[in-house]
């Protein structure tokens, strides 16, 4: 049974909704925060760039982010409020670097009607108040008083019902709005109140402005000294204040983005659908607007927030395509262009669906995305595993050892590349060109292997060979002091750091080196009863160039031991059993605790804790040795296939090793034919188009399938299309397609006309399962006298509003509508005909369905809500049977577009996890995320851990996990059941060891069963 | 063009001064830690838990009606407050007019 189900975050959202610049981490950090849906990332502005901080999650959909200040503070302070009507105001808490909640509160409304142009949140220049408009006709205050602390919310009536946008003006007496509007003729004006905090009331504003723009979409409040608005439209830009009216006509844009660029408020970058990026600027004579003026950049992403950061580099974040982080140029590239990109983040929204392939053919699957839109279209091929930037390459056979060594003790970076071979040493260098060549340092031996080497104070390197310890000035790059074994022993293992060394000869003699400034100087040596196999001596206390401890593995009894240093006592001996030696010893310290970690011949890591409080050192006898094996670093890696279009539909056809999409390319030169819709192949090695069929002019890809049909061996292509004209709502005539791939080539092999948008195709029972406008439509393939094919409709289904997504398994058929949830049907062979078994009688819109099972469905809809249904086979009644049984709700806070059966990672069918069912969804916002429907002990264990890790981890902003998690849509809020939060569940492993034992004593398992438990989920994705 | 673009604003000169821009084709790759705050203080104090107004916009409009009828009986001193008073509430009583939605 699939009732019990985990959702986790394979890859976060990564479409770029807000963001803003501002002191946020402290009074001289410059710091640009953005928002990604449901997290916020703070980043610093740096020489280097820009460093990212922190990724804060948010229980929340983001609607408004904003930094303000209020007065008094040295910080801006971070207001966020929610798309669920809840808001906080976060600072910044620099000696704890912690992010605190200043306040936090609920501002919905029993009764009101959600505003249909999303919220809006705005700040009071002057901090007198935050204004929100949430619902149709009301603008709520949250007013602050002189200490900058909030007061209760009040409602002011709105007399606007089509408000478009909302801004505080600056400079005012009293603080002033303005809203622009569009009227029941649809004519669009501004006008301004004051708000008057007292009685709780709108006054009649200084100004107004009637007649604008058309498309007047968005208000720009002007600082002063010149205060007033810029009101953007689609043909032009107004300036207005009580005193001026200044307009310029501009190219027909839709501007999606501003930001401003001078404190004074004298110039704003506007970016467009287009992705075209402006500069638009107020000339004025003193405090006097005289006109204005607008030069094209260049071309960025189709921004969704634009932030000018500091010297003229700008962050545009988007929503369609990747982010970027640009330099404005003062002169124009060869291209005409002053923007020149610096860097582009990954963004996988909106991903519109996806499909599940092996292309390596290694039993992993890869997840292969449409995303972005518009001219940023794109396919991105996810696969785990990690991605290493090849930076240089040498080509050099046979290395037994390399380290990297400064060039000065405290060079930020490394310059040398010592690489040691079976009977000589050389060494690399970085050169000014970034490229890696040959180097020489005069005092290293480069005529033998080198076993160890380490940059040392006072500007020195050491060097550890077979016969000696040569210490080596990095200056002067020649040899200082020399220490050679004694004569019939040769060193076997070597370590050292910036002031010891630590060698072991043949026979198990162990030696100690100090370093001096040009001396070597050996202060003790110890006699063992084995051989030495593997040392460490890294510092892990107090003195990072100093180390008390060392770690020493040996042949023959298997062990590791800790010696203290300088007298070379033992400390402990810790036997690990079996017969493997120990290769390889590490004492570390990870968040503050100390491990000594000692990897085995067979490739298994032990770690052990170090219990350094007391002074003695000693192996913590807490709990068991725990032993496991290194999982590969798992980490998605994505490539890009920018395509210039938006790709919508992906299908892959294994046999041909094609992709078939559907596609649309956008014109924007010519207005008369702007979309064209296509089918393209792809070759599924190098994503190259490899043969194109143009779909008609208005029609439409929506569906795309590879399949094959009974009495028949061919692979085919199926493409539902619609006919998308501008006079009809919905779709009447829409065309399925059946292309062969020959030589390359997209064949049309049959087409047939159907009465409505074919918006899913399934391969069933060797047939064709269409959905078509309100029908489920079933075709045979025909085998015609003439020997070519046909597609002849056998039966069908009718009574949906719109049935959008189909699944099916065996002879059932699971149909997500438009506005009436999931149903389910059956395919009757003798009757040929299809009827409804059940259905869900919830009005969920829907935007993705799948089948977990026989009998559990899975539903996505327009709320953001996941949940399951049950079809009820054993109930009494034809009317319970009748009845799809809601039996999982959880509110996900992501649009999912499709849902894929599948696993981003090898499964092993040996191991637990491997068992484990999967489902991968993809989003708007670009997150993928696996659904994994758990056994039922395994639910109950990460439940009961689930609701202790909530005691412990907590929401930012004061949000709450159990909230956010509720099943929530205009009718219904419930309490999120039989779905748990990965994500939640899997942040145990990034809690430190105290927080780990709390909740270990709550749940009555150990840390590490806890650990390794919450790692086997890990697993999934 | 010259004129526009140029002298940029400088909170920090140094800031971007040593970026080595990353291969274009090649994202960033710089992914922040998680917060995950397991402190006491992402509830904040008591009294900026903020509720919305319990009374009702409609209602509140009524109090205020009469309350601004009742206050010239009072005395006739305030005679000439309440009456410039009197104008706005008459915005208002229009936006009641129309349904609530």
């Amino acid at each position: 049974m699939s009732i019990w189900n985990y959702v986790v975050t394979a890859h976060k959202p990564t479409n770029v909704t807000h963001s803003c610049v501002g002191n946020f981490t402290g009074p001289q950090e410059l710091n640009l925060i953005i928002a990604k849906c449901t997290r916020i990332e703070i980043h610093l502005l740096t020489p280097q760039g820009l460093q990212p901080m922190l990724d804060v999650p948010i229980y929340g959909r983001i609607a408004t982010l904003e930094l303000f200040r209020p007065h008094g503070e040295a910080q801006d302070l971070l207001f966020i409020a929610t798309e669920r009507y809840k808001f906080c105001v976060l600072q910044w808490d620099p000696e704890a670097a912690e992010v605190i909640t200043r306040a936090m509160g609920d501002v919905s409304d029993r009764i009101g009607r959600p505003t249909d142009n999303g919220q809006i949140g705005i700040i009071d220049p002057d901090c007198r108040l935050i204004g929100l408009h949430l619902y149709d006709g009301l603008f709520k205050v949250i007013p602050f008083d002189n200490k900058g602390q909030l007061k209760e919310a009040f409602n002011i009536r709105l007399e606007e019902l089509q408000v478009l946008d909302i801004k505080f003006l600056y400079g005012c007496p009293r603080p002033t709005i303005i809203v622009l509007y569009q009227d029941n003729k649809d004519a669009r004006h501004v006008k301004t109140y004051e708000v008057a905090l007292k009685d709780k009331d709108f006054v009649e504003g200084p100004w107004s402005q009637n007649n604008l723009d058309n498309g007047a979409d968005l208000l720009i409040p002007v600082p002063p000294p010149l205060c007033g608005v810029l009101i953007i439209g689609e043909e032009t830009i107004v300036y207005c204040s009580a005193s001026a009216f200044k307009a310029i006509p501009i190219r027909p844009s839709i501007t999606r983005a501003y930001g401003r660029v001078d404190a004074d408020g004298s110039r704003y970058l506007l970016g467009d659908h287009a992705g075209l990026l402006h500069l638009l600027v107020i000339t004025h004579e003193k405090e006097k607007v005289t006109g204005l003026k607008i030069e094209l950049l260049g071309e960025t992403s189709i921004a969704s927030t634009i932030s000018y950061l500091d010297n003229a580099f700008v962050y545009v974040g988007s929503s369609y395509g990747d982010s970027q982080l640009i330099k404005l140029n003062l002169h124009p590239d060869a291209k005409g262009s002053y923007v020149e990109v610096l860097e582009r983040y990954v963004n996988l929204g909106p991903i519109v669906d996806f499909c599940v392939v092996d292309l390596e053919r290694q039993g992993q699957g890869q997840v292969v995305t449409c995303s972005g839109a518009y001219k940023d279209g794109s396919l991105r091929i996810v696969r785990n595993g990690i991605g290493i930037n090849e930076q240089a390459s040498v080509e050099l056979q046979g290395i037994k050892g390399m380290w990297s060594l400064r060039a000065a003790t405290d060079d930020p970076y490394d310059t040398f590349l010592v690489v040691s071979f079976i009977s000589e040493t050389r060494i690399l260098a970085m050169n000014l060109e970034d490229e890696l060549e040959e180097t020489e340092i005069e005092g290293f031996c480069s005529q033998v292997q080198t076993l160890f080497c380490h940059d040392a104070m006072y500007n020195q390197l050491v060097q550890v060979t077979s016969s000696s310890v040569r210490l080596i000035s990095s200056t002067s790059r020649e040899l200082q002091n020399e220490w050679n074994a004694p004569s019939g022993y040769s060193i076997n293992v070597a370590t050292a750091n910036a002031t010891q060394v630590l060698l072991a000869t043949g026979g198990g003699h162990l030696v100690y080196l100090e370093i001096g400034d040009g001396i070597l100087t050996e202060v003790k040596h110890a006699q063992l009863e084995y051989e030495v196999s593997c040392l460490d001596m890294n510092p892990i206390g107090e003195n990072p160039n100093y180390s008390q401890l060392a770690a020493v593995g040996m042949w023959t009894d298997i062990s590791v031991r800790l010696f203290s240093i300088p007298d070379m006592n033992l400390v402990t001996k810790e036997n690990l059993g079996g017969e493997i030696i120990p290769r390889s010893v590490l004492l570390c310290s990870f968040e503050g605790i100390s491990y000594l970690l000692c990897a085995l011949g067979d490739g298994h890591l032990l770690n052990f804790l170090l219990n350094m409080s007391t002074g003695d050192l000693a192996i913590a006898k807490e709990g068991e040795l725990t032993i496991g094996t290194i999982d590969d670093i798992q980490k998605l890696h994505i490539r890009s296939i920018p395509l210039g279009e938006h790709a919508r539909r992906i299908c892959h056809q294994e046999q041909t090793r094609t992709f078939a999409i559907c596609s649309l390319k956008y014109n924007q030169s010519n207005s008369e034919e702007a979309e064209m819709h296509f089918i393209r192949l792809l070759d599924d090695q190098t994503f190259d188009f490899i043969s194109t069929y143009p779909l008609d002019q208005y029609e439409y890809g929506c569906s795309i399938l590879s399949c094959s049909f009974s009495d028949d061996f061919n692979v085919y292509y199926c493409v539902g299309t619609a006919y998308v004209m501008p006079e009809e709502n919905e779709p009447s005539k829409g065309r399925i397609l059946v292309f062969l791939v020959e030589d390359q080539k997209l064949q049309l092999i049959a087409e047939k006309e159907t009465k409505g948008a074919v918006y899913s195709l399934n391969a069933f029972n060797g047939k064709l399962l269409a959905a078509i406008n309100q029908k489920i439509q079933l075709y045979k393939w025909m085998l015609r006298d003439d020997g070519t094919h046909e597609l002849q409709s056998e039966c069908g289904h009718h009574g949906h509003i719109l049935a959008l997504y189909v699944q099916t398994r065996g002879d059932f058929i699971v149909v997500g509508d438009l506005m009436k949830s999931i149903s389910l049907l059956i395919y009757k062979h003798e009757e040929g005909a299809i009827e409804e078994r059940a259905r869900d009688y919830n009005a969920n819109w829907m935007s993705a369905v799948e089948i977990l099972d026989d009998d559990i469905y899975l539903g996505a809809e327009n709320n953001f809500n996941l949940f399951t249904v049950r079809k009820n086979s054993d109930g009494a009644t034809d009317e319970e049977r009748g009845r799809l049984e809601v039996v999982g709700e959880y509110h996900l806070g992501e649009f999912i577009n499709r849902f894929r059966h599948g696993s981003l990672v090898m499964r092993l069918l040996d191991s637990d996890v491997g068992q484990i069912p999967t489902v991968i969804f993809g989003t708007v916002n670009g997150v993928i995320g696996v659904i994994a429907s758990l056994p039922n002990e395994q639910y109950l264990f990460f439940e009961k851990l689930q609701s202790n890790l909530r005691k412990v981890i907590k929401g930012v902003g004061g949000l709450s996990h159990e909230q956010w998690r509720s099943f929530y849509n205009e009718k219904k809020t419930v309490d999120a059941k039989n779905f748990l939060d990965g994500d939640l569940i899997e942040s145990f492993l990034d809690l430190g060891r105290i927080r780990m034992e709390e909740i270990s004593k709550a749940m009555g398992a150990s840390v590490e069963e806890l650990m390794k438990r919450v790692e086997e989920l890990t697993r999934l994705h | 063009m010259g004129s526009l673009l140029g002298d940029w604003p400088s909170f920090d000169p140094h800031n971007f001064s040593q970026l080595r821009p990353s291969d274009p084709s090649n994202p960033s790759k710089m992914t922040p830690v998680t917060y995950h705050p397991t402190h006491d203080r992402t509830i904040p104090p008591p009294n900026q838990v903020i509720s919305s107004e319990a009374k009702n916009i409609l209602l509140r409009h009524f109090y205020q009606r009469a309350e601004d009828k009742l206050r010239p009986k009072r005395a006739a001193s305030e005679l000439l407050t309440p009456e410039h008073r009197g104008k706005h509430p008459r915005a208002s009583t229009s936006a009641s007019n129309t349904p609530p939605c």
